[in-house]
């Protein structure tokens, strides 16, 4: 076991009928890094989150969490999707102490941390309002705050800005990196844009199709913190080179 | 970046059923300068307008044609044939209303059962699916002769016709509901960790709220037709129904036309009081910002935002 390896994936694999979804793959991935996933559509990459997040029980292989065993098990990571999945009938306050809601009583302290972190991190004036009133980009982060108030110290993230536009999208990257910075979560985080996964990871993981499958493992040289300018930096282009060498089926 | 560069969107119109009840508030956008007037004007006026105007028609078209008395009477005939005779009338109006209440009562929750176990075990409804349809495949009037023999001339039988008739749209449209709910949201009640029942209030429920109001409101505007029905065929003595057919043959047509819209003054009411309890219940149908609870955030308001860590 490596050490301070937060999640650990012991040859986890998972078949859907004739699909090889996710071939045995073994990972670790360390506390309070942030981990970016990318790949095609279809190589596997929401299927190892399910995987991770126990929605799906893996065919083969073990998830291991902070030294448990977590295989086929839920309750134990916060979730995101592209989908920001708001309950219209709920304000942002109660969207965001949701999980609180879904599995015990909200306390008043579940409610003040609500108001707290809206209010922290530019909400404070919505707290009130319903989804329906909110921009794409508010809704997302909405969602996002719902995930941290679980207090799972493991976020996955599926595409979160998938859907948002370019400008909002850029604006996000550096709210979350803000966010994680302040909270010191661990995030992995899949995404289609190779800019996005960069920008904002210590690590990328380049997955590939049939069978599904993790090709490429790199440590990303760009240091913190990290604005605007970093999307020029001499680094930052030969990683991307590299990565969209591998996506797009170029030898190296 | 600042949230509040970002105005917000206005909240989409909500497709409603039926009578438009409150649903131009929610087409003001946050914080409009729109008075409560003109939603009230628009909301309680121009349907009240509409039933005038019916009126004004009517009594144009007995003018107009020179249409005796007997045949049709006037709106105002009408309405002085049941102010004349109230004392006798109001106690048949409150029976006809206990039955529709009742009635509604036992089809409503016996349709959301009816739609909750059908929509979580797949195996019972193909079972009953086609013995729904069927039961409202059968003729009502020749339920109620098997119903009388059964249960006798009591308000039961009125009340089983009437949930006969309202639990068949509450169970489809309930059904139809639970199973549009997005499974992705049921997923990520999953991965919190939330068991079945709390997913299945907090989510299921709510997300099914408009199908579970279709079906109510539905149900509501057959609910008095039903107990009508049931008192023409199950009455042993006095009963609305019963006080119309006697007006009916004693040629006395302005109390037959009276007592319809006695029928139908207590059809509508209960109607809007379905409607009423639905904008209630789902204010964010049409608001895009909360109202201040009036319950809730009492002890946690004692504590100032960011004072706890
Ligand atoms: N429930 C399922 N049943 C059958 N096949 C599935 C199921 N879920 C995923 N698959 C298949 O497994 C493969 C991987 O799917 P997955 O959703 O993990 O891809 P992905 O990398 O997340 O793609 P995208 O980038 O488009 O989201 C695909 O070929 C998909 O068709
Ligand atoms: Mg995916």
């Amino acid at each position: 076991m490596i050490d301070n390896a937060l999640l650990e994936l012991r040859d986890v694999g998972k078949v859907f009928g004739d699909t090889v979804a996710l071939s045995p793959t073994t990972l670790n991935i360390k506390e309070g890094s942030f981990v970016a996933i990318v790949g095609p559509s279809g190589c596997g990459k929401s299927t190892l989150f399910n995987v991770i997040a126990g929605l799906l029980t893996p065919d083969s292989g073990d998830v291991v969490l902070a030294d448990q065993r977590v295989t086929g098990a839920t309750g134990h990571v916060g979730y995101m999707l592209q989908k920001d999945l708001l309950v219209p009938w709920r304000t942002v306050e109660d969207n965001i102490t949701m999980a609180a809601r879904l599995t015990r009583r909200v306390t008043a302290n579940d409610r003040s941390e609500a108001r707290r972190i809206a209010t922290q991190y530019g909400l404070g004036d919505f707290l009130r309002h319903y989804p329906s009133a909110l921009s794409g980009g508010m809704r997302q982060r909405v969602a996002f705050m719902r995930t941290l108030v679980t207090h799972q110290q493991l976020l996955l993230l599926d595409e979160p800005f998938g859907a948002l536009d370019a400008q909002t999208r850029l604006e996000m990257q550096q709210w979350l990196l803000q966010v994680w910075r302040d909270t010191g979560r661990t995030v992995l985080f899949i995404t289609h844009d190779v800019d996005e996964s960069i920008f904002l990871s210590d690590r990328i993981l380049v997955m590939s199709p049939r069978p599904g499958r993790i090709v490429a493992d790199f440590e990303n040289p760009l240091g913190r913190p990290r604005d605007i300018s970093t999307l020029t930096d001499p680094d930052f282009n030969e990683l991307k080179s590299r990565i969209m060498g591998l996506l797009h089926g170029k030898t190296q | 970046m600042s949230a509040r560069s970002n105005p917000p969107s206005r909240p989409r119109p909500t497709k409603r059923f039926l009578f438009q009840v409150g649903s131009d508030a929610g087409r003001a956008p946050t914080g409009a300068k729109r008075g409560i007037g003109r939603t009230v004007a628009r909301n309680v006026g121009i349907p009240v307008l509409s039933l005038v105007l019916l009126m004004v028609l009517w009594q144009g078209i007995v003018v107009g044609f020179h249409i005796a008395p007997y045949i049709a009477p006037r709106p105002l005939q009408a309405f002085q044939a049941i102010t004349g005779d109230w004392s006798t009338l109001w106690p048949l109006v409150l029976g006809t209303i206990r039955e529709t209440v009742y009635g509604f009562a036992v089809g409503a929750l016996l349709g959301l059962f009816l739609g909750v176990i059908m929509a979580r075990v797949p195996f019972l409804q193909r079972m009953l699916y086609p013995v729904l349809v069927l039961s409202q495949a059968v003729p009502i009037i020749a339920l109620a002769a098997p119903l009388v023999l059964i249960l006798g001339f009591s308000v039961t039988p009125k009340v089983v016709i009437v949930a006969w008739i309202v639990f068949f749209p509450v169970t489809v449209n309930v059904l139809d509901g639970l199973s549009h709910v997005d499974q992705d949201l049921m997923n990520l009640a999953k991965v919190y960790g939330a068991p079945r029942w709390r997913a299945f209030l907090q989510i299921e429920i709510p997300a099914s709220a408009t199908s579970i109001f279709s079906g109510l409101k539905i149900g509501a505007t057959y609910a008095v037709t039903g107990a009508i029905i049931g008192e023409l065929a199950a009455s042993d003595g006095s009963s609305l129904a019963l006080y119309q057919e006697h007006a009916n043959s004693n040629l006395n047509t302005a109390a037959v036309y009276g007592t319809t819209m006695l029928m139908t003054a207590i059809g509508i009411s209960w109607f809007l009081l379905v409607v009423g309890t639905e904008v209630l219940l789902t204010p964010w149908q049409r608001r895009s910002v909360a109202r201040k609870p009036l319950f809730r955030h009492r002890q946690s308001a004692l504590t100032p935002v960011g004072a706890e860590n």
